[in-house]
């Protein structure tokens, strides 16, 4: 097992995909589509009282307009109530911007034009949207996260850095906008939509609708940009199902952009106050963090102890004590979006390192290489593998560290730019899911398997073929990789950067079983070609093989059944016996213009341990994206909500200002490649998170650096540094 | 449906007359790149276009004689590279260049371009179309007497010169303050005749009546931009700070252009965009270069005399600050210029 390292291979989809070929949930075409639009609430909470539809039905080319009365009401969930939104059209208002009906019409201009027309009656009540408003919030603790006794090694630390870092509310923005097309025909329900869950969205569908899960597929073979925001069944899923079910033909609907900021999950605004303990010796003894972080009034999801998942496993500080807060208001859910805690707790975290090593006189490389860690204070378990040390090192020699002066405001350009050099850690949990993996390989030259994963633009597909071809000579242009299809195998959640473990273990164990069945089947023949032509010379049309992959110390037989009821089979971080963890490290430079204060980014080198790398084109492209929406994360995105009304206020592309092409210059990035020897089969670990993990830090360090001005909320904006 | 009726004349007087005969729902259409986008917020609700792409000759750029001449319909793109104006006019060009992105610029024409609403947001986002907001926010440009949000609101990008108690909205064009500064004229024609406009007399204060953005007549066409050649027009530049480097409207922006002889300033041109209701001509930092050896310090406190007046609201106030900078900025930028 975990070989040699993979060899680079382009994307086994790039061409399809740069001629436009997939098919996206929302371009499937189909006779006799519907259009469908929902009609948002215009309160923040309360009641409607009234929904008139009669002008709407009278504009031309509407069908029929669906409203609470059109469902009953929401099933109980196996969690107790619904956190906003419900699966379907309710009277009670819980946020701004809740759908109260949806109108479907014969093209999207009517469907627009009737919604436009629709206005509903409400009885508002108070409400609060911000933490920082001075009422309404309700502060809701879950259980400490705790090793050691730091309160009592934070009172002998010779020294202590105590401060506050802010994360405002971003939303995911995926260029492709959220989508459901429902198909009901011969009894059978079938869902086109871009989700990272399709058997999840087939589950929670048949409990919403009250019927039976065999009877639904759902497919989501592309997605435009996941990130999280496709992981929990989107409220107009179930809505629009329903409408194709009573209506008799697909019904399709594409939400507007500002809807998905109103009704779609977004990254919390969330308070991270660290207080970090170093002892005479300079070495780090204890940390305590507490952090608290918006939620709506009834939601679990993302829970606030996970912002303690990376911060205890960078370095080696026995005592760790986190504290997590939800702040509940009158919100819709928020959710898990890329990096999900660690963004925020390691813009954080990293910045204290950095503060710490300021404030000893230390470099803070060399004081990030002596404080390193081979186990996990939270269980005593060792770590599986940790080569942050090696990103240390490799990314410092390839950025040139040694010639940074360590002084702030040291490095200045001859016209008076101010130049700053700063460096971060990051650290993201290494998590597997199980699967379920059928492989035929035929006679004909065709190949296919089916397994559970989605395909967002993080190049799955790739990963996959590059685990079967390894083990299987087969004809790559003709394997087919089918995902995302609960019709074709039993799809579990992608997200948390446990995608490639989900799939390429079970793929290689696959290909593996296949290669022994084959050498079966020859019984010593020498046959020569490929597997095809050896098929082919014994006659036999097709070989097919099935494997059951889960993640260690996972109950094989719980695993399996969740996954085959579109549940959750989570293993990791913490498996029996150790800790896996992913590691990267970013040093970043960033030049400030000395009049105007504008901050740029010329350069960037990331260095990422994910364990053995298994597509090394797509994973040096997940480095590059981590580091893009870092500076966007950093330097740009922030959702404006004006506590008077509530909602969003930058509710699109115009006002929500990500980055640009112009704001990106080098970004270099490397992998460690060592293969995990713990994690699983395959040696490897996640990457899609860690990728922007510390990221923050790292451009706030340097932007200390350049500047001597401290930053501790993001986005750091010009006005920071006038 | 709500019918159009869309009118596609070949003449400026047909223009003026199928839109005259249109009536109040009219509205002249050219790259569509405001318009639609205004259509789509419910913000703008035609009852007819009038086409105006179609005029002959409307697209022309003239810089032969005494005058540069943009013809209403030149497109943006067309116009910031065009040879002469890039060379002997980057405020102009830059202008141009730094606003929207290559593929609006290569839409949207010069004419239209001077008729572009605000960008506040709560003037944008507000409830009404499939694609705004959720909420109902007072605004007294979409609707009279209702109100301002912003004031009192999230208003970082509000203005903080022209202000009014009833409207804070940020006049958001680039190429307008370019304009300004440039004393340009505007060509207009309608039912009555033809005019010429000094450009600083098509944008009134808000006041009481932020809904009243523009002195056009009702049915009045822009024809036309005319800029009287000038020697400052070489050495000039339009500095545009904004909160990404590309595909953004200006936090605080200035178009200078200098005549200098050696280090003193004999003419100064200075306007300002992103801080202020109307293009902002800043007469207090020209007068004080000149005569003036330029430096350093000088260029700073002129661009402090530009914001001497200014009015911020709650979290604007670096506006002041950035605004005040970014003169300075660009009259470094514009002195370094050599003339040709
Ligand atoms: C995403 C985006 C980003 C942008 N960024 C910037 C930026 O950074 N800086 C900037 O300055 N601008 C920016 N713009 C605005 C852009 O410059 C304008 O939309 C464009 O110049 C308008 O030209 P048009 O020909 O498309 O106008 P249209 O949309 O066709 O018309 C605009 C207005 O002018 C009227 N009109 C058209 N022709 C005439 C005429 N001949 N006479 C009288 N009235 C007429 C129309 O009735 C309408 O009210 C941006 C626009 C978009 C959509």
């Amino acid at each position: 097992m975990q070989g040699a390292p993979f060899a680079d291979r382009a994307r086994v989809d790039a061409l399809e995909k740069v001629l436009g070929k997939p098919i996206y949930g929302a371009d499937m075409p189909l006779p006799g589509m519907l259009h469908a639009i929902t009609v948002p609430a215009r309160i923040a909470k309360g009641r409607m009282t009234a929904l008139p539809i009669e002008s709407a039905m009278r504009v031309k080319g509407v069908v029929r307009v669906f409203t609470p009365d059109d469902f009953g009401p929401a099933p109980v969930p196996p969690a107790g109530r619904y956190a906003p939104p419900p699966p379907m059209l309710i009277w009670d208002i819980t946020f701004r911007g809740q759908p109260v009906a949806l109108v479907v019409a014969e093209t999207l201009e009517a469907a627009i034009e009737a919604a436009e027309v629709i206005r509903p009656e409400f009885e508002e009540q108070p409400f609060s949207v911000l933490a920082d408003a001075d009422n309404g919030v309700v502060r809701d603790a879950v259980d400490d996260v705790a090793a050691g006794n730091t309160m009592a090694e934070l009172a002998r630390a010779a020294i202590v850095i105590d401060q506050t870092y802010t994360s405002p509310t971003q939303h995911h923005n995926t260029m492709e906008l959220l989508s459901t097309t429902a198909v009901w025909a011969e009894g059978r329900l079938t869902v086109h939509e871009g989700t990272q869950r399709s058997s999840g969205v087939q589950h929670d569908l048949a409990r919403a609708l009250g019927i039976d899960p065999a009877i639904i597929e759902v497919k989501s073979a592309y997605v435009g940009g996941g990130f999280g925001q496709r992981g929990p069944t989107q409220c107009q899923t179930a809505i629009v199902a329903r409408a194709a079910m009573i209506l008799g033909r697909p019904v399709k609907l594409v939400t507007p952009r500002s809807q998905i900021f109103h009704v779609a999950t977004y990254r919390p605004m969330s308070v991270h106050r660290i207080r970090l303990g170093a002892d005479a010796e300079g070495r780090m003894v204890a940390v305590r963090h507490d952090a608290e972080q918006e939620q709506s009034r009834l939601g679990m999801d993302p829970p606030p102890d996970r912002y303690h998942d990376a911060p205890p496993r960078i370095y080696g500080i026995p005592n760790y004590l986190g504290t997590s807060t939800y702040l509940r208001l009158d919100r819709q859910n928020p959710g898990f979006m890329r990096c999900p805690h660690p963004q925020p707790a390691l813009f954080a975290f990293e910045s204290a390192i950095d503060e710490m090593a300021i404030a000893l006189g230390r470099d803070p490389v060399e004081f990030r290489l002596a404080n390193g860690a081979t186990t996990d204070p939270l269980t005593g378990n060792p770590l599986s593998s940790r080569f942050l040390d090696e990103c240390l090192a490799e990314g410092a020699r390839r950025f040139g560290w040694e010639q940074r002066n360590p002084l702030p405001r040291s490095m200045t350009a001859a016209d008076g730019t101010q130049i700053g050099w700063g460096v971060a850690a990051g650290a993201y949990p290494s998590m597997m899911v199980p699967s379920i993996a059928s492989f035929r390989v035929s006679a004909d030259g065709s190949a296919r398997i089916a397994l559970s994963g989605h395909e967002m633009g993080q190049g799955i597909r790739t990963a996959i073929a590059q685990a079967v071809l390894k083990h299987i000579d087969i004809d790559a242009e003709r394997l087919e990789i089918a995902i995302g299809d609960t019709s074709r195998a039993p799809q579990h959640i992608t997200v948390g950067s446990w995608g490639t473990a989900g799939a390429v273990p079970a793929a290689e164990a696959a290909a593996r079983r296949m290669r022994a069945r084959l050498i079966e089947l020859l019984d010593g023949r020498n046959v020569a070609g490929n597997a095809h032509r050896q098929l082919a010379a014994v006659r036999r049309p097709y070989l097919d093989v099935e494997v059951a992959q889960t993640a260690p110390g996972q109950d094989r037989e719980e695993a399996l059944s969740a996954l085959r009821r579109g549940g959750y089979a989570v293993g990791g971080p913490e498996y029996p016996g150790f800790t896996a963890m992913s590691y990267i490290a970013h040093f970043v430079e960033v030049r400030i213009e000395p009049r105007t204060r504008r901050i740029r980014v010329p350069r960037v080198v990331s260095i990422a341990d994910c364990g053995r790398v298994i597509s090394p084109r797509t994973a040096r492209s997940q480095i590059y994206g981590g580091v893009v929406w870092a500076i966007s994360a950093t330097l740009r995105e922030e959702t404006e909500i004006d506590p008077r009304f509530g909602g969003y206020l930058n509710c699109d592309f115009a006002d929500y200002v990500v980055a640009v092409n112009a704001d990106i210059a080098d970004i270099e990035v490397g992998l460690i490649d060592k293969p995990d020897p713990m994690a699983n089969e395959s040696g490897l670990k996640g990457l899609g998170e860690v990728v922007m993990a510390g990221g923050s830090a790292a451009i706030a360090n340097a932007i200390h650096h350049a500047t001597g001005v401290r930053v501790r909320h993001l986005p750091i904006r010009i006005e920071d540094l006038l | 449906m709500q019918p159009i009726r869309y009118i596609r004349p070949s003449t400026v007087r047909e223009a003026i007359a199928a839109h005259a005969s249109l009536g109040d729902g009219a509205r002249y259409i050219a790259g569509g790149t405001t318009l639609y986008d205004l259509m789509k917020l419910n913000i703008e609700r035609p009852t007819g276009l009038v086409d105006v792409t179609f005029i002959e000759g409307l697209e022309t750029i003239d810089t032969s004689g005494d005058t540069l001449r943009f013809g209403a319909n030149a497109r943006m793109a067309d116009v910031a590279t065009d040879p002469i104006v890039q060379s002997q006019y980057p405020v102009l060009s830059e202008a141009l260049s730094k606003a929207a992105s290559q593929q609006l610029r290569n839409m949207a024409t010069v004419g239209a371009n001077l008729l572009q609403r605000t960008r506040c947001m709560y003037f944008r986002n507000g409830y009404g179309g499939a694609s705004g907001g959720a909420a109902d926010y007072p605004c007294n440009k979409r609707i009279p007497g209702s109100g301002c949000a912003a004031i009192g609101g999230l208003d970082r990008g509000q203005a903080v010169l022209g202000v009014s108690d009833a409207c804070t909205a940020v006049s958001p064009g680039d190429w307008p303050v370019a304009l300004v500064a440039m004393d340009a004229r505007i060509e207009v024609a309608g039912p009555g005749g033809e005019r010429m406009l000094p450009i600083s007399e098509l944008y009134p204060l808000p006041g009481e009546t932020p809904h009243i953005e523009f002195t056009l007549e009702p049915s009045e066409i822009i024809v036309g931009i005319v800029i009287g050649k000038n020697a400052a027009g070489a050495r000039s530049t339009y500095h545009k700070i904004r909160d990404r480097e590309s595909f953004a409207f200006a936090l605080a922006s200035a178009a200078v252009a200098l005549e200098m002889s050696g280090d003193r300033v004999n003419a100064a041109r200075i306007a300002l965009g992103g801080v202020a209701t109307r293009p902002w001509r800043a007469d207090a930092a020209e007068a004080m270069l000149i005569g003036s050896d330029l430096t350093d310090d000088l260029a700073m406190a002129a661009g402090r005399a530009a914001f001497a007046d200014a009015v911020p609201g709650r979290s604007n106030g670096f506006k002041v600050e950035l605004g005040a900078r970014t003169v300075a900025d660009a009259i470094m930028i514009a002195a370094a210029r050599r003339p040709l």
